[in-house]
């Protein structure tokens, strides 16, 4: 079955995302959405590694062993967020530091190692590098879109500039811990009505969101992993 | 270290830090694997282990190796395929030594891999300059804290698991809202610590 | 909808039950919390009573339109929207702006109860969440407390510059005020604090109107208390103060009893109110808020399965393994 390239690189924006209909990358989207400017620099973190390891995978396919394969694309990964750490470290400090222990863990982010195993090594290089940059996108606009909502409401600011912060006092419980999984179950309970429940089968096999959704056998038989 | 200052340790990365309900480490088993508490159970036991013993090779690796070549901007990279083959080690070394254990925890340790908990909590130990003991009792104690909520959230979830819920909420969409009500009783305990310790 | 001519009709055990249905337990609920309302007003003044209808029709009204959002039955008639509302507005201090008292109610129904899929699906009480969650998004509101000439003269002397508003009880006792409300003043409630908690007598009177209908069984009330005063003691604290001050009376007798959240067997109720009142203990003592009810209330509900499925009684006769087990 062939895509077109345009369907590739908008698949990742909305069918699907990987934040609301694949439900990866979880942790990083939780921690890093109290202030829009992260998800903005999150997701363009993501977008990089994502893209360029794509890109990497995708290339090596035929060299890389059947049986070493996911050490191989950890090591390419890593590498790619290493250069990212590197660069945001050098031009944008404040960036860096609000991202913290999050930027080196993109390495873990399920996002990213699912597409690889789910895309980059079974299609060519281009096609591979349009839908790292879609599913970066999807990444990207949820983490901003959720980033927005939880910004507004909890601290009465967007993007850092004062909207409604002297209106009326925030609700501050939005920024914290309990208000991510609430505007995250919002969203995703959005998404679903959207979309009436037919992205369901899909998210039942990925083991809600289970890292090694690659690697796993039967941990969550009901409803899962029977996957690829 | 004062034997107190080991408790605060460890206590405050179980409770007021604790690695799931306010840092967002390890979600992804935190949802996808607390449906029933043994396999709860189970997945934490399997990384407690992993995380200690990560920390006690991570943390020499980084101290003795990288620093001292000065390439410790090399740490994502080794981290990750330290904590890789380690997972891998510890399962040849269960299914050869321990096959019961193997047997009750095998299924859990090839997902530790990517949990990002484990790695994160190797980094963290970095970042805070920690000292040997320090991240090790660090590391035991995010894992305990993990336990914990894996522990509370099982409860949970097996009292709502046949709840009727409304269409666009039913599966994750509601997991979450209630890991949000889980996490709120945790924020009670703010400062707690602080106190009793005199922080 | 009770059918006229259930007593014909063949049915399996149990055969004996209760006409008792929820929208008659959650009426006795609402009577018993009458007096706490009118000592109140008697303190407050009308804003009290206000606060507390906004409340209640706020809940009966995010019950009734969610209900219709989903599609599904009509549940205001169970009155347990009326109940989670006066409660919900019963942990609020009098003059916490409307809007953000709506809010605590839209919390309260709609995320911790009809998410969930409505009455006896929630997990944790939805007036504790909401009043958890007002508490931690508005702090300051909620941490104001109206200072009235009704009150002991201690708060009145302890009142901050603007004489209007001034310490709880606890957080005087917290940061160590010269003088305390008498320990008579604590029972009756003529002290500050949120409107419903302010008199033990009151809530007590509730208390034992709802033990004497049946409605709630004293277990979880008492183990609550007496661990409270126990600890209190043990502490260094004076008992009495600790267990009339702050939402002690109120979580242990209306919230804490919540049928739906709190374990079913005698042993787990009472593991649940010891519980309760080591946490709240727990946090008084220590942690950085004064008040810790209602995050102990919230810690015990989550605990409440694993109560549950060790204090579940064991079915004779069933082999040991496989039978009982879920």
């Amino acid at each position: 079955m062939k895509k077109n390239k345009l369907q590739i690189l908008t698949n990742g924006i909305i069918k699907e995302n990987p934040v609301l209909v694949l439900v990866l990358g979880t942790c990083p989207t939780l921690a890093i959405s109290t202030q829009a400017i992260n998800g903005i620099g999150m997701g363009a973190c993501v977008i990089v590694v994502l893209t360029c390891s794509n890109i990497i995978i995708s290339a090596l396919k035929r060299i890389i062993p059947d049986t070493v394969r996911i050490p191989c694309y950890i090591t390419v990964i890593a590498t790619f967020v290493t250069i990212v750490q590197l660069v945001l470290k050098a031009y944008a400090p404040s960036l860096d530091k609000a991202l913290g222990v999050y930027i080196p863990l993109i390495v873990v982010n399920c996002i990213i190692l699912g597409r690889a195993e789910a895309f980059a090594n079974k299609n060519s290089v281009i096609d591979s590098a349009l839908d790292g940059i879609g599913m970066g996108l999807g990444y990207t606009l949820t983490a901003t879109v959720m980033a927005c909502i939880r910004e507004l409401l909890g601290s009465g600011t967007l993007f850092g500039a004062p909207v409604t912060a002297n209106l009326f006092s925030p609700f501050t419980i939005l920024i914290m811990a309990p208000g991510g999984f609430f505007v995250f179950g919002c969203l995703i309970a959005l998404v679903n009505r959207i979309t009436k429940g037919k992205v369901k089968d899909k998210r039942a096999n990925k083991c809600i969101g289970c890292p090694g959704a690659e690697f796993c056998s039967d941990v969550n038989k009901e409803g899962g992993c029977d996957n690829k | 270290m004062s034997l107190t200052a080991a408790f605060y340790i460890v206590l405050s990365a179980i409770i007021t830090n604790n690695y799931v309900l306010s840092k967002f480490l390890g979600i992804c088993p935190f949802l996808g694997v607390s449906k029933k508490l043994d396999n709860a159970m189970g997945m934490s036991v399997a990384v407690i282990i992993v995380m200690v013993i990560a920390t006690a090779v991570t943390w020499p690796i980084q101290t003795y190796l990288l620093d001292k070549k000065g390439i410790g901007y090399m740490q994502t990279i080794v981290f990750i395929l330290v904590i890789a083959a380690l997972v891998q080690m510890i399962e040849i070394f269960l299914k050869k030594y321990i096959p019961s254990l193997h047997k009750a925890l095998g299924i859990y340790l090839p997902l530790i891999t990517t949990n990002c908990a484990v790695l994160g909590v190797c980094v963290l130990n970095i970042d805070n300059e920690y000292n040997f003991l320090q991240s090790i009792l660090n590391a035991f104690g995010s894992g305990v804290g993990f336990t914990l909520a894996m522990f509370l959230f099982a409860g949970v979830r097996s009292k709502i698991e046949t709840n009727d819920y409304p269409e666009a909420f039913k599966g994750i969409a509601s997991t979450l809202v209630a890991a949000s009500i889980t996490s709120l009783c945790f924020l009670g305990f703010s400062g707690m610590l602080e106190k009793i310790f005199g922080m | 909808m009770a059918d006229k001519h259930t007593n014909l009709i063949v049915s399996s055990a149990p055969h004996v039950c209760n006409p008792a249905d929820t929208a008659t337990i959650m009426r006795d609920v609402v009577i018993a919390l009458i007096p706490a309302l009118a000592v109140a007003i008697y303190v407050f003044g009308f804003r009290a009573l206000l606060m507390t209808a906004v409340c209640a029709a706020a809940c009966v009204f995010f019950e009734w339109a969610v209900r219709k959002i989903m599609g599904r039955e009509n549940t205001i008639g169970d009155w347990s929207a009326v109940v989670t509302g006066v409660i919900l507005a019963f942990n609020l201090p009098v003059n916490m702006p409307i809007w953000m008292a709506v809010i605590g109610c839209f919390i309260a129904i709609v995320v911790v109860k009809q998410i969930f899929g409505g009455l006896g699906q929630n997990f944790a009480n939805p007036a504790i969440v909401g009043r958890i969650a007002l508490f931690i998004g508005f702090a300051t509101p909620m941490t104001t407390w109206a200072v009235t000439e009704k009150m002991s003269q201690a708060i009145i002397n302890n009142a901050g510059v603007d004489a209007v508003t001034g310490a709880t009880p606890l957080a005087m006792l917290n940061a160590g005020a010269a003088e305390l409300p008498s320990n008579l003043e604590m029972f009756l409630g003529t002290i500050n604090g949120s409107m419903g908690e302010i008199s033990a007598c009151a809530l007590l009177i509730g208390g034992i109107y709802l033990v004497v209908r049946k409605v709630i069984s004293p277990a979880i009330p008492v183990s609550f208390i007496a661990t409270v005063a126990v600890l209190a003691a043990v502490m260094g604290y004076d008992p009495i103060f600790q267990v009339c001050a702050g939402g002690v009376m109120l979580g242990a007798i209306f919230m804490a009893t919540d049928y739906v959240t709190s374990p079913i067997t005698t042993k787990g109720r009472i593991i649940f109110g010891i519980g309760c009142g080591i946490f709240t203990m727990l946090i008084r003592a220590f942690a950085s808020y004064p008040e810790g009810v209602s995050f102990a209330i919230l810690l015990m509900n989550i605990l409440t399965p694993h109560i549950d499925s060790i204090t579940r009684s064991k079915l004779n006769g069933v082999p040991k393994k496989g039978g009982a087990e879920k």
